[in-house]
């Protein structure tokens, strides 16, 4: 699994949003946006080659208090949303 | 965690900030966003349309610009004079009376096209070289007819 290229994490006015790098215009009318959380899970994935759910939840469960299930099923829901949004791949 | 669409807004001056950064620091060629307010009306809808925006070039009457007309206000309209280095503007949803002042260098960018109700409308378009025309030469009745449009055809559609 990896974060596809081309995307770059930015905090603008408070909210962590991912902007595409590379083409000219810049669509502030479909923004997508993550939580803190996410925010972190991407930063933490971005400077991996490849990683797994298992590292996923790994770097969640270093940072926040929650149950390995809990993160488990977090991370695998976080991850389906981004490839659903084409920002990451299998 | 999931997908949920939800607008975000921002402070203007900050997101202005954020505009003019695209602009400069990473040589975006534009920026798109969602307009508010009524004073594009009856082009612009509040909240519905949306800008495409480049960087300010040489300004010209007609075009539609965004600019900080008194410290941190920001406004997108439409340049009826140029003066010297003096720019004037107005809304064309606003009084006639209700003008802009402003130099060159408060300029935030210049309006390339709109996306008026999911349709690209470039201001190279005859269709708004057509419009803007049409609605300047509307001017002494401007009252009346955005008066309708606010009070009939807006509560209509």
């Amino acid at each position: 699994m990896k974060i596809k290229e081309g995307f770059e994490l930015q905090n603008v006015c408070g909210e962590y949003i991912i902007v595409p790098t590379g083409i000219e215009n810049v669509d502030y009318s479909k923004i997508i946006s993550l939580n803190e959380t996410a925010a972190y899970l991407w930063e933490g994935c971005c400077t991996l080659d490849s990683f797994s759910i298992d590292t996923m939840v790994e770097l969640l469960t270093r940072e926040y208090e929650v149950d390995e299930k809990t993160a488990r099923e977090d991370c695998e829901k976080i991850f389906a949303c981004w490839v659903e949004m084409g920002l990451a791949e299998e | 965690m999931e997908i949920e669409k939800r607008q975000i807004k921002v402070n203007n001056h900050v997101f202005m900030q954020e505009v003019v950064r695209r602009f400069r620091q990473e040589g975006r060629k534009s920026v798109t966003f969602t307009v508010y307010g009524i004073s594009m009306h009856p082009f612009l809808g509040s909240g519905r349309d949306k800008v495409v925006l480049v960087p300010p070039a040489e300004p010209g009457v007609g075009q539609v610009v965004l600019a900080e007309v008194l410290p941190q206000r920001y406004a997108l309209h439409r340049i009826i004079k140029i003066e010297g280095n003096v720019i004037t503007m107005r809304g064309d949803g606003n009084p006639l009376k209700m003008v802009e002042q402003f130099t060159a260098d408060k300029l935030v960018g210049t309006a390339e096209a709109f996306i008026r109700k999911g349709r690209y409308v470039s201001t190279n378009s005859k269709l708004w070289r057509c419009y803007s025309a049409v609605w300047q030469a509307c001017n002494p009745v401007r009252r009346w007819l955005l008066a309708f449009y606010r009070r009939i055809i807006l509560k209509i559609f």
